[in-house]
């Protein structure tokens, strides 16, 4: 008798003698199984995973993972299709930075901040964007009023630029920025800071953003028209390739959208759809995938679901694997190896008992390292109130070391490879992922996914199901919808500091007064030059005039004024 | 006739899922909705309020300028002489700064994890329009 014989007798066995004895009627059912009380029926006719499109069974096999094969299908971390991971050595080779999106007011709010989170031992500073400036405005145009330092620091100019980073040893720490829209620039900006201060801008640590695809899905901070912002992010990555070895030239992100309601094979397949369309262009500029995808996350979420989420990791990176292999013709592990980052839930906190968050938060970093991503970015507890406090920052960041110092996760490589549960929904969700990836890719790629405002349907529907499923309780949330407490327990919030629009305004009226007319007239003919040539189709990297363009004291709006007006403004199509 | 209500994102803020969530519920609760889109000025918000005949005004607002739109929206609506239209408020808004934007007439504020049902209900009830 094989073994697969014996397993299915096995099985029928169980399902014909305890299981059908639990599941009998009541008074037909033992009790001598030394529980207590009365065995009650299963809570629900159906159980499903967290994002609502898989069916949980009762109960996983080896019968479950009869169709897959261990060498090809989970194989060995490190090697095709890395669905254990990307490291041979996984966690057990790494340490979590303590990493930090921070940023607010005027530069000297944040460079106070950013002192202060050095001094806690962080060695990643990732510098969040205050609005007018992820949108390429002064500080004093008229959109910008009220938001100026708001939800993160304003930089109008490299001055700027320069307060921010203030006494902060740039060959030490790890910087980087959003920035979306504005790549050249913050990469202009970031450059040119290293050269002010006299360092060699190859020997720092950067990663740019530059994921213009999630403004026009997520934030909205888009500008042009998403083949434009796409171009320009492109030179980005084309200028860090070719002077720049170790800088890392983008996050793809598919984060913003399930935040927005995509499903959780959506935020795969979208995912991997944008991914896709980024290689393509920086192929198109001389970028090969093999140089390209190595520096590249994608930037993911983790859900509440935790074994789902777990599964949907490892999904991912064996999709983009096969998806890579055939769309590249290629079997080098740069290119089909990918590197994931996970900024957590912040979907899921809830404003009613913040406190509950921590522990939501916590359970998204288990299922990230579970999953074994490469990087872990959390939100703060009370971000659903305001933007969060240093005491609430810090608390987020230590989480992730608590898991891996105290709960010891992480001291074997993918330690639930080969879980019936887990395998299954990696089946799944992988099949899933890739349906809807053919579906981008029938409609013309992610660009056109864009433009079509296929993406914002998806997101805008799956929303709507996600809040009604909540209003009707059919969706538990403890503080929200059960276990709803009158009294909230008071916490402290941020406040920021009224003052300091007015001071960077009066800063950036001092920046235009001080400057040297002609070179910044200059800078902008030239930056005019090369937007003119990209729009009549002659491609030429735009880096080198925003780097002239910013070290002349240039201004964010001055530059993004003569862009706009070349390439227009861009206004997404109004699904509701 | 439907009570007709403008959604509406005053400032930079691209976090569009709230405001688009409330167009939908309050557009299935039978009423009619004008959506802005994101990028508004306080100016565009009350030329658009006047423009479309609106009942009720909905601002969402994440950034944390909730009190310089807020202000700015209900001073340009009493110099138009459009006070009597309700302005209700949404997004990421303290709960320390909510005595403010009522002293300065904004009628109901709708935090995050608000119910739906709630809005629609304030609305139909609570705000004598239409």
């Amino acid at each position: 008798m094989s073994s697969d014989d014996a397993l299915n007798d096995a099985y029928k066995a169980w399902q014909e003698g305890p299981l059908q004895e639990r599941t009998a009627p009541g008074e037909l059912r033992p009790q001598h199984r030394g529980y207590s009380g009365v065995l009650k029926d299963e809570t629900r006719d159906e159980f499903r995973t967290g994002g609502g499109e898989l069916v949980v069974n009762r109960l996983y096999t080896p019968l479950d993972l009869a169709g897959v094969d261990p060498v090809h299908d989970i194989g060995f971390p490190g090697q095709f299709p890395f669905t254990r991971g990307r490291d041979p050595l996984g966690y057990r080779a790494f340490r979590w930075p303590l990493s930090f999106y921070s940023g607010y007011g005027s530069s000297e709010s944040a460079n106070e901040r950013y002192r202060a989170l050095r001094a806690a031992g962080s060695n990643y500073i990732s510098l969040a964007l205050d609005l007018p400036t992820q949108n390429g405005y002064d500080a004093d145009h008229l959109l910008a009023l009220g938001e100026v330092g708001k939800v993160g620091v304003a930089l109008s100019s490299l001055p700027d630029m320069e307060r921010v980073f203030s006494g902060l040893p740039l060959d030490h720490i790890h910087t980087g920025t959003v920035g979306n829209c504005i790549g050249p620039w913050a990469l202009a900006m970031f450059v040119s800071l290293g050269e002010r201060a006299g360092l060699d801008p190859r020997t720092m640590d950067v990663s740019i953003q530059n994921d213009p695809i999630k403004e026009y899905t997520g934030r909205g901070t888009y500008i042009f028209p998403p083949r434009v912002a796409v171009n320009l992010a492109a030179d980005v990555v084309q200028y860090i390739r070719q002077y720049l070895p170790r800088w890392e030239h983008q996050y793809s992100c598919s984060t913003t959208l399930r935040w927005g309601g995509c499903s959780t094979s959506q935020e795969i397949g979208f995912g991997i759809a944008n991914l896709l369309a980024y290689t393509e262009e920086a192929a198109r500029k001389g970028v090969a995938p093999q140089d390209y995808v190595p520096w590249v996350h994608l930037h993911m979420t983790a859900d509440n679901d935790l074994f789902e989420e777990v599964a949907k990791f490892r999904a991912t990176r064996r999709l983009w694997a096969r998806a890579a292999r055939e769309r590249f013709h290629t079997e080098d592990p740069r290119v089909l190896a990918l590197r994931l980052t996970v900024f957590t839930g912040a979907h899921r906190l809830t404003a009613q008992e913040p406190l509950n968050n921590i522990v939501r938060t916590t359970m998204h970093i288990l299922a990230s390292i579970l999953g074994g991503v490469e990087n872990i970015a959390t939100p703060a507890h009370d971000e659903a109130l305001a933007l969060p406090t240093f005491e609430s920052t810090r608390l987020s960041q230590l989480t992730k070391l608590i898991l891996q110092d105290e709960s010891l996760v992480g001291q074997t490589v993918d330690p639930l490879g080969g879980s019936y549960f887990v395998e299954s929904l990696t089946n799944e969700l992988e099949e899933k992922g890739r349906q809807v990836l053919q579906k981008v890719e029938d409609q013309g790629g992610a660009i056109a996914a864009v433009e079509n405002g296929y993406y914002l349907r998806e997101m805008a529907d799956g929303m709507v199901r996600h809040q009604r499923e909540v209003e009707r309780g059919e969706r538990p949330v403890i503080g929200v919808n059960t276990h709803v407490v009158e009294n909230e327990v008071p916490i402290h919030l941020f406040k920021g500091n009224a003052d300091d629009e007015r001071r960077q305004i009066e800063r950036l009226e001092r920046v235009r007064r001080e400057r040297e007319p002609w070179r910044v007239e200059q800078s902008l003919k030239e930056i005019r030059r090369v937007a003119e040539a990209k729009a009549s189709g002659h491609d030429e990297n735009i880096v080198p005039a925003m780097m002239q363009a910013v070290q002349a004291h240039t201004t964010i709006g001055e530059i993004f004024g003569i862009l706009r007006e070349i390439f227009g403004e861009y206004r997404n199509p109004t699904i509701i | 006739m439907a009570i007709k209500v403008l959604i509406a994102k005053p400032g930079l803020d691209g976090h569009e899922t709230g405001a688009k969530l409330i167009a939908r519920v309050l557009r299935d609760a039978g009423m009619e909705v004008v959506y802005t889109g994101p990028r508004q000025t306080p100016e565009m918000i009350v030329h658009a309020a006047m423009q479309e005949d609106i009942d009720v005004i909905g601002l969402s607002i994440l950034s944390g300028a909730h009190l310089e739109f807020g202000a700015r929206v209900m001073e340009l609506l009493r110099a138009r002489g459009m006070a009597d239209i309700p302005v209700i408020m949404g997004g990421i808004i303290p709960k320390d700064d909510i005595p403010a934007l009522k002293a300065i007439g904004v009628r109901a504020i709708f935090g995050p994890g608000t119910s739906t049902p709630k809005i629609v209900d304030f609305i139909q009830n609570e705000l004598a329009v239409a």
